[in-house]
């Protein structure tokens, strides 16, 4: 009866042995708290050492962990907006790029100029460029690519495109027509669309349709794609021809972890160099704190707000919608939750980073003034239980939480504390993602209505990288404002924002949206909170060079290339 | 015992239809869709022309009563169906999977069984005294411990403080190993999860071997072989363990197909891609076919070692035999 | 079942009395933990929705063992934990308990055709898988403390159904049951009269085993996310020592340490009185 047990046992005594004799963690408790002092970086500073990887010695290999599969990384496999589209883009090129400020700049355009209403653009494509497969890349290639998801017309890309009427050829030029002025055609379509090789892909007539291998993953990017295991890792080698010069990491070998609790197991052993994920406030001066590990921080444009329901009582009262704005403590929210990685949300909508943001909008907090605004509009406390009445019912919201994001949780009970000062009590209810999203936003159509009275939201990065697209937040009109989800409506913040998304004269443009954060701030259609910062985690010894592009992280081709070769 | 089985086989079917039924009805229960996963990041972006071709494309517009006879012909044919979110065939994904859960609950299972039936026949042998009082007190307390937070401890001693074993995964990430420093590899992150569901699993199979043992031990058939004359250990190990081994192999195959519906809990704790793990995320990104499929697996897995317990258990059980 | 019909008695009462210790020893563990729930709010040092220090203190004179992630004391935490731990575990064996024996009693009594499809019934529940049905639960009836009661209640009730239909089985064909309904007794006065006061024992030996079991799925489901983690239970103590990684920095010894150590003590508390419990009832030899 023994003998069967044998086979178990021993697999499991050697490996305990084989444990116990192997090499133990390099990184365990040799560090201590004390010491980790690198600053939080301002936007665009890596905090790396000038010390660069040796020129040609050896090969640089850099490893790094994504949570979450995404498939065969092409233009129509990628899952995530992050980082799902940066590991695409390490292949392919869009005709600009963004410097470590976000402003694009000329890449496989190298000149970009446009008409004076910003209806029509002509884009010079750089001469020199090849795929991967040692064609050339031209004029044609760029054409097909606009038509290709011009006429495939789901997905991002084509999305970007819309307005688009006309792509032609001259010379080593391609001219782009719009239907109506897009001020910011740069940033969204110039500056995000890859770039495709009309040879491999005029042959794929339904992208939708199709199962694809890594062989279409033809690219004029600065790295090549070898290597896919499902779920587990891909392996991206440079392209040592690149038209910017060759990169400076050699492989790229990035591993696919299901949670990031892994990922930071993983690098705190030496198994990965850097997470292409933002690191969770209270592990940024723990990772610091170890030695080879470094943190590169910055401004990120994802957004962090509580949502109510304007067309619903009482909060179609801007006197209750200002209240809350006024006893919201952003400062504390910052502090507690985040642990100082964020920035004060500012009550405009626009981040204070940005040129155009409007510095007299900040935001405050001022308890004694919301009481006496409640108090002002009607909203007394007659049975003394410390929550004020409504039309006869008690100020009682729940408000709604996805409870797969903790630090949002926590939010949403700090903010419950700071109301309950004032009088208004909010019980925060944590709910699955799928119901939260089906209660706040049915079924993603806003023509659904709402289902909820006060909800936690967030916006990702793209809705506020490009800042007109306030419109598509604050607009009554469904066509427009399809990310209304709080049933705002106010006549000059339409005006205005409708005009923001034609208006050509940058001067213009820029009174438009300083007009407009003004109007948002006093009309509270929702209340920002705090636009969290990224915190990136690597290994100075094995890469240090990363490039963090305000908003937008690490994570891109620039940060792999040479310094010379950046825009 | 022909008509035995048979009846029970019609009740097993009976269970089987309700049961398959019923996971067709649940992912269809819960608030929300699938919409997000299927459309992707950019789905408040689409117009509800472009949503509603999204929902066309997999059939979830067809009315439910056509979706319920689609479900069936694909559990009768065997046919698992595709992922939402990667569009991969089901079956491959399970098959993927699968050998890890298995994995690690298989070989704690043997462990705890081995462990379990020594340590539970010894304490009914000792019955009353203190090395049963010490033993039993022991296991209710291992028996007591979350399941999670043991492993957590094991994870923060063992990989973080010590740095023997790794924390996470079931293989090195990337790492190209091949042949005996690959099982090695295997082995080391396979510890962790195995010890843990192995403290947790060993009081179960002690204490019903223990109970199992302590009732054939008031048997007049165990009188009779002392009376007899045999010794002790040959009357333990000969008469007792054998007889009272039946609700422990019943237990045991009952706890195996629990093992296909996976371990949530240690697989999360341990990062470990088992079966458990690929049902909690296709659960809350209602990616409906993974669910469907993998409880089908489950279910098909319990009934089936019910039905082997059922069986087996006449045939272990003397006793039963005589009746 | 053994046959009691054996000259072993010395053997028999040793045993007894030895669990009948372990017993006390259980009951011991659960006083000390439900006198903490009570005397809470004068045992805790602070109020333990306060924020009452900055966010990931290590243990010190003024926060015996720390702060959470926004600035909460954790011994506070930990003792006011004991309550809502407590109280969805009592309160989830009771639903389970009157689940279960409700439906025992009726399958058992009515082994034929009633009992024959309640059991099927139950099979079903226990066929289908656990965790699903506790997201889709979870999902469905939203986070709250009720709902986690009752679906831990949901979980557990097969169990007690089964041990109670056995014994029902037994009892009905004993005399006095018999003996009544010959008498032309409607059957729902000898359930009451004969078959439930039996039974109570046996019940409450199984509420007893309901409680361990629900305090450990408690600490589990909040762990999963799947509780209320705005509650101040033990479980979703760890729910956050988790989020906020703490179980890979030395916090782990205050943060996830002893909440840990209060959930196994209070399901050993209840599994000791449960089995000291069952030995009475069904002595084994």
């Amino acid at each position: 009866m023994l003998r069967r047990w044998n086979l178990p046992i021993l697999l499991v005594s050697l490996a305990l042995i084989a444990g116990a004799c192997g090499d133990s963690d390099p990184e365990a408790s040799t560090t201590t708290a004390a010491g980790g002092t690198t600053a939080p970086t301002v936007a665009g500073a890596t905090d790396a050492p000038t010390t660069t990887a040796p020129p040609s010695a050896d090969p640089v290999t850099v490893r790094a962990a994504i949570t979450g599969g995404e498939d065969t990384l092409n233009p129509y496999t990628y899952i995530s907006g992050f980082p799902g589209w940066n590991l695409l883009m390490m292949q392919y090129d869009s005709l600009m790029q963004l410097d470590s400020a976000g402003i694009p700049q000329p890449w496989l355009a190298e000149s970009v100029t446009s008409n004076a209403d910003l209806t029509e653009f002509t884009l010079t494509i750089v001469q020199g460029a090849t795929w991967h497969d040692g064609q050339p890349l031209t004029v044609n290639d760029v054409k097909f690519t606009f038509d290709y998801f011009i006429d495939n017309a789901t997905g991002r890309f084509s999305r970007d495109l819309r307005g688009v009427e006309s792509v032609t050829v001259s010379g080593n030029d391609v001219v782009v027509g719009l239907a109506a002025p897009n001020p910011a055609f740069d940033l969204v379509a110039l500056a995000d669309i890859p770039i495709l090789p009309q040879h491999v892909w005029e042959g794929i007539a339904t992208p939708g349709d199709q199962t694809f291998d890594i062989s279409t993953n033809v690219g004029s990017g600065p790295y090549m794609l070898t290597d896919y295991q499902e779920d587990q890792s891909y392996r991206l080698k440079a392209n040592p021809d690149y038209f910017r010069g060759a990169p400076a990491v050699d492989e790229l070998v990035v591993i696919v972890f299901a949670d990031d609790a892994g990922a930071l197991a993983a690098i705190r052993s030496g198994e990965v160099d850097v997470i292409f994920e933002r690191v969770s406030p209270e592990q940024i001066d723990l990772l610091d704190a170890q030695d080879p590990l470094d943190i590169s921080q910055g401004p990120e444009f994802t957004t962090q707000m509580i949502n109510f329901d304007v067309s619903k009582r009482p909060f179609d009262d801007l006197a209750v919608r200002k209240a809350i704005d006024l006893a919201v403590d952003r400062q504390d929210i910052v502090d507690t939750v985040f642990l100082g990685a964020a920035t004060i949300g500012s009550p405009g909508w626009v981040h204070p980073d940005k040129p155009v943001y409007n510095p007299a909008v900040a935001g405050v907090h001022d308890t004694a003034a919301a009481i006496a605004m409640l108090e002002g509009a009607g909203y007394l406390d007659s049975d003394g239980d410390g929550i004020r009445e409504f039309d006869g019912q008690p100020m009682s919201f729940e408000m709604l939480t996805n409870s797969s994001d903790s630090l949002r949780l926590r939010i949403s009970e700090l903010i419950s504390e700071m109301l309950a000062e004032v009088g208004i009590e909010v019980t925060v209810a944590s709910v699955e993602t799928a119901t939260w999203e089906q209660a706040v936003w049915p079924d993603f159509d806003i023509a659904n209505g709402r289902n909820y009275e006060m909800a936690a939201w967030g916006w990702s990065a793209p809705v506020q990288a490009n800042t007109i697209r306030i419109a598509e937040l604050v607009h009554s009109d469904g066509g427009i404002g399809f990310l209304n989800l709080t049933g705002f409506g106010h006549p000059d913040v339409d005006t205005i924002s409708a005009a923001l998304l034609t208006e050509a004269d940058s001067a213009t443009s820029t009174s438009l949206i300083m007009d407009l954060q003004v109007l948002i701030a006093e009309q509270v259609p929702f209340v920002l909170l705090a636009y969290p910062d990224g915190a990136y985690v690597y290994n100075s010894e094995v890469y240090a060079d990363w490039e963090f592009i305000a908003g937008q992280g690490i994570v891109s081709k620039v940060s792999l290339l040479p310094p010379g070769a950046r825009p | 015992m022909r008509r035995f089985g048979l009846r029970r086989l019609d009740q097993y079917l009976v269970v089987f239809i309700v049961a398959v039924s019923l996971n067709f009805m649940l992912p269809r229960l819960m608030p929300g869709n699938p919409l997000a996963l299927l459309a992707g990041v950019d789905v408040g972006l689409m117009t509800p022309d472009e949503r509603a071709e999204v929902i066309r494309q997999v059939g979830l517009d067809a009315p439910l009563v056509s979706q319920f006879f689609d479900y069936w012909r694909a559990v009768l044919t065997g046919d698992l169906g595709f992922s939402y979110r990667s569009g991969r065939p089901i079956g491959e994904m399970i098959g993927e999977r699968l050998p890890w859960t298995l994995l690690i609950t298989g070989a704690s299972l043997v462990i705890s069984a081995f462990f379990g039936i020594i340590i539970g026949a010894f304490s009914a042998w000792r019955r009353g005294k203190k090395s049963d009082l010490t033993l039993l007190t022991g296991m209710i307390g291992l028996q007591s411990l979350p399941s999670f937070w043991l492993g957590m401890l094991l994870i923060s001693v063992f990989a973080v403080q010590l740095g023997w074993l790794p924390s996470f995964g079931a293989v090195t990430p990337a790492s190209d190993l091949t042949g005996l420093a690959h099982v090695r590899d295997i082995a080391e992150h396979a510890v962790l999860p195995i010890a843990t569901l192995t403290v947790l699993s060993i009081p179960g199979v002690y204490l019903t071997m223990r109970y199992s043992m302590l009732e054939v031990l008031g048997d007049d058939f165990i009188r009779t072989a002392r009376a007899k004359g045999a010794s002790e250990s040959r009357i333990l190990f000969g008469h007792v363990a054998r007889n009272a081994i039946a609700p422990v192999v019943t237990f045991l195959a009952i706890r195996f197909a629990f093992a296909f519906g996976g371990s949530v809990i240690i697989e999360t704790v341990f990062s470990y891609p088992g079966l458990g793990r690929l049902v909690f995320e296709a659960v809350s990104r209602r990616d409906y076919p993974v669910m469907q499929a993998a409880f089908l697996v489950f279910t098909v897995a319990v009934l089936l070692a019910n039905l082997l317990a059922d069986l087996l258990y006449p045939i272990l059980d003397p006793r039963m035999r005589e009746q | 079942m053994s046959s009691s019909a054996t000259t072993r008695r010395p053997g028999k009462t040793k045993s007894a009395t030895l669990a009948d210790r372990l017993g006390w020893v259980g009951a011991a563990i659960v006083t000390a933990l439900v006198v903490m729930a009570i005397a809470a709010p004068w045992l805790a040092p602070y109020d333990p929705t306060e924020r009452v220090g900055t966010p990931f203190l290590p243990p010190s004179a003024d926060h015996l063992l720390g702060t959470n992630d926004v600035g909460q004391d954790l011994l506070s935490e930990l003792i006011y934990g004991a309550r809502v731990s407590l109280t969805v575990g009592i309160v989830a064996a009771i639903v389970a308990l009157v689940l279960g024996t409700t439906i025992g009693i009726l399958a058992g009594y009515y082994p034929k055709r009633l009992g024959s499809f309640l059991m099927r019934g139950v099979d079903v529940v226990l066929t289908l898988p656990f965790l699903p049905l506790l997201i889709i639960l979870a999902a469905y009836l939203g986070r709250s403390l009720i709902n986690t009661i009752l679906v831990i209640g949901v979980l557990i009730w097969a169990g007690p159904a089964r041990v109670i239909r056995s014994q029902v089985l037994s009892l009905r064909s004993r005399e006095y049951v018999l003996a009544s309904r010959t008498m032309g007794a409607p059957d729902r006065w000898a359930i009451v009269r004969h078959v439930l006061p039996r039974t109570a024992l046996l019940a409450t030996g199984t509420f007893v085993r309901a409680v361990s079991t629900a305090i450990l799925l408690e600490a589990a489901l909040s762990f999963l996310g799947l509780g209320d983690p705005i509650q101040k239970s033990w479980g979703s103590i760890l729910f956050w020592a988790q989020a906020r990684g703490a179980f890979l920095t030395p916090a782990w010894k205050w943060w996830v340490l002893p909440p840990g150590l209060m959930i196994m003590a209070a399901s050993l508390g209840f599994a000791l009185i449960a089995f000291a419990m069952e030995e009475r009832i069904n002595p084994r030899l």
